[in-house]
């Protein structure tokens, strides 16, 4: 089973293993971390993880262990499932390497290209494309970054639906 | 209530057109009374504290194209006007310049300074020096009010204000600005691109000579940052937003948006204090999609949920709307 984890964890080194141990320790397979850095309070960040477990009495002994750390669990659920989110691109896509930008967003764990829509107008000009994703709503966070990463790198302009 | 016109351009000359209008509906509906005591433009101020003729002065802008053509009129500054001649309120309607929020910066504090209250329709000092405006005017006791500076027709300031005064909106969206919004939807229609319609919007007077603040975001930010002070309590100003035009959406992007039932609208988006404007997929169906030349916000509220607002955002009689509304607001408040 998938499972969804927001923590708030002190804002100091170390933290983060302390959460991560148990996890794997008892088997379990991370699918992402959320770190909302921007978001720290009074010391203290909100930190969000997926990952993959065997049942669900896993997953009590996980949250036993995380408790006894000192960790403060926020919220824990299954993880939802997949969404799908529309882009479209502007930009010299082709001549940037649309299959390095494919590539760079499936290095997002849980992310899969579900469908590319190209346009190329005159190789001169900018051409423009639709992106469909697949994701987890908890790990759309880490796409848009890592959208906005190679946009910054490829200079093109991405086109985001309203309220993501 | 005596009033002191400044800027008497498309919008200022609107105004004192619908105020003449509609004299006798403002007093037999609210039993109110409107004297405009002067007029200010960039070559004079016609000034009389009996009342100026506002048909003569529409009659002069006609034949001279000044206010200095009104007879016994001045070359009067409008800073000077403010200071020197006496009444209640300035309607301040001169040119929005973005980066220094002059000259409607000096004539509302000058105003303020006066004691007097003041309406407006120009947004730079507005998303310039929001604060600081509205504390001077508190501190002088005297009334501020600028719906008319976002959204020309469409009501949403005083919307929030007013009639959502128990919620707390939590998050404002919208389409702003009118020009960009008939762009993308000439180009969404016709399959054209950015150019072409952009010189089309021009021969039809919908885009300026130099639409530059329109295509770039920056009018949509000026205005969102307006709306996010005013409504949500934040301290801004436009420089704060991050800002992408619609000048590389191509007529490629629009129809691949198209194909999997979205429209390209240059949306303003307030959300967790994060300020944005940028070029978005807008459902088909989703309550911003509105075409043409029409503007939409679309408040989150905590007590009633979403409140959406559609309205024609410019226009020499439309924006009157929101002018009227303010001045009556006003001159209700200290009848
Ligand atoms: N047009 C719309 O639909 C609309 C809608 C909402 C808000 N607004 C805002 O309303 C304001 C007025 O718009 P508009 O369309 O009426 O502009 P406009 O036609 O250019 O008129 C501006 C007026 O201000 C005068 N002016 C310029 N500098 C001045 C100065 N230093 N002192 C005194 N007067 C001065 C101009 O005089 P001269 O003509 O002699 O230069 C003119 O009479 C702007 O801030 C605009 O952003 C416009």
């Amino acid at each position: 089973m998938k499972i969804s984890l927001d923590v708030v964890l002190k804002d100091r080194p170390g933290q983060l293993v302390k959460l991560l141990e148990p996890i794997s320790q008892k088997g379990g397979n991370i699918i992402s971390i959320v770190h909302l850095r921007e978001t720290v309070k009074e010391g203290r960040v909100p930190v969000h993880v997926s990952f993959e477990i065997k049942d669900s009495s896993t997953l009590e002994e996980i949250l036993e262990e995380i408790e006894k750390r000192d960790i403060w669990v926020s919220k824990v659920g299954e993880l939802s499932h997949k969404e799908r989110y529309t882009m479209v691109l502007v930009g010299h896509i082709v001549d940037t390497d649309l299959r390095d930008t494919i590539d760079l967003i499936h290095e997002v764990e849980g992310a899969v290209v579900a469908d590319v829509g190209l346009t190329m107008p005159d190789p001169d000009m900018e051409s423009s494309a639709r992106i469909v994703i697949d994701v987890h709503r908890e790990v759309l966070e880490n796409v848009l970054e890592r959208v906005d990463e190679i946009a910054r790198k490829k200079d093109l302009l991405v086109i985001r639906p309203l309220g993501v | 209530m005596d009033l002191q016109i400044i800027g008497f351009g498309v919008i200022g000359q609107g105004f004192a057109e619908v105020l003449a209008r509609k004299a006798a509906f403002f007093k037999e509906r609210h039993d109110l009374e409107f004297n405009v005591v002067s007029i200010t433009d960039i070559t004079g101020t016609a000034h009389d504290p009996a009342g100026l003729d506002l048909v003569e002065a529409l009659r002069v802008m006609e034949r001279e194209g000044a206010v200095i053509g009104y007879p016994g009129a001045e070359k009067m500054s409008g800073v000077d006007a403010v200071r020197e001649v006496e009444a209640d309120l300035v309607v301040e309607m001169t040119p929005s310049n973005i980066e220094t929020g002059e000259p409607g910066l000096s004539h509302m504090k000058t105003a303020f300074k006066e004691g007097k209250h003041v309406v407006t329709s120009n947004k730079a000092p507005l998303a310039l020096r929001y604060r600081e405006l509205v504390e001077m005017a508190d501190s002088k006791g005297v009334h501020f009010k600028f719906e008319a500076s976002v959204g020309g027709a469409m009501p949403i300031i005083n919307l929030a204000r007013e009639n959502l005064s128990g919620d707390e909106v939590t998050g404002i969206s919208g389409i702003l600005n009118g020009t960009t919004n008939y762009i993308l939807t000439r180009m969404k229609k016709e399959g054209l691109p950015i150019d072409t319609v952009l010189r089309e919007a021009k021969e039809l007077g919908i885009a300026e000579t130099d639409p530059t603040y329109d295509l770039e975001g920056i009018d949509t930010a000026s205005k969102l940052v307006i709306l996010a002070n005013a409504i949500m309590g934040t301290d801004a100003s436009y420089k704060d937003v991050k800002v992408e035009g619609i000048r590389r959406v191509t007529p490629e992007a629009v129809k691949l948006a198209a194909e999997d039932g979205y429209v390209i609208k240059l949306v303003g988006e307030v959300a967790d204090h994060h300020m944005e404007v940028s070029p978005r997929l807008v459902p088909k169906n989703h309550p911003l999609n509105v075409d043409g030349v029409l503007n939409v916000a679309q408040l989150k509220a905590d007590v009633a949920g979403e409140i959406t607002v559609v309205g024609k955002g410019a226009g020499r009689v439309e924006t009157q709307s929101a002018i009227l509304s303010d001045l009556i607001g006003i001159a209700k408040k200290t009848a």
